[in-house]
């Protein structure tokens, strides 16, 4: 679900605007919670984040979170303090 | 961390063309931006966050990090600390902001 556009190096987001799609991977897992539970919520508003964040469970979203937190290309200095 | 493994992510970031990204962006102000307005909170290495909900940042894509704290000085994406700290800041402020946290080594990746 995540990997089309996030784990593509240098993949770019077409709209609304063109930027990169941010890493997630060694992301804190709380962080990553907050952002999807925030696109599920409507409180933040990229389309396609927010299609996809509003089909998953909180336990999902938790799951997804502890996943790429533990994906960092450094020992997890602070993903899960 | 030892410093082989700091040297080895830089020149990894150098070779990726990680840092490249904002070539205009003059780095050394964005680090006085960073360190007196951002440290406080995502570490001053931008991979250590005072609170596991602030998000790492170094490392992190610049215009990325240009486009979020865009949308935090137009109330787009809402965070009351960040929406006070955002606003006063230029665009220029903002790319170099970016280019200096977008330098710095740090854990974020593309891995699967």
């Amino acid at each position: 679900m995540c990997t089309g556009c996030h784990t593509i190096p240098g993949y770019q987001a077409s709209f609304p605007k063109v930027y990169h799609v941010p890493k997630i991977g060694g992301q804190s897992a709380k962080y990553i919670e907050s952002a999807l539970t925030a696109y599920k919520k409507g409180e933040r508003n990229h389309p396609t984040m927010k299609v996809i964040a509003a089909g998953l469970s909180d336990k999902q979203i938790a799951d997804i979170a502890a996943y790429y937190a533990a994906r960092g290309s450094e020992p997890a200095v602070a993903a899960n303090k | 961390m030892n410093k082989i493994t700091v040297t080895t992510v830089a020149l990894l970031a150098a070779a990726a063309g990680w840092s490249t990204t904002a070539a205009a962006a003059d780095i050394e102000a964005g680090r006085k931006i960073g360190e007196t307005q951002c440290a406080a909170c995502h570490g001053k290495d931008g991979k250590t966050p005072i609170d596991p909900s602030y998000p790492k940042i170094a490392g992190q894509y610049p215009d990325y990090m240009v486009k979020v704290l865009g949308d935090y000085q137009t109330g787009a994406r809402k965070n009351p600390i960040m929406g006070g700290i955002a606003k006063p800041l230029s665009k220029a402020d903002l790319e170099n902001v970016a280019a200096f946290f977008s330098s710095l080594p740090g854990p974020l990746t593309h891995k699967k």
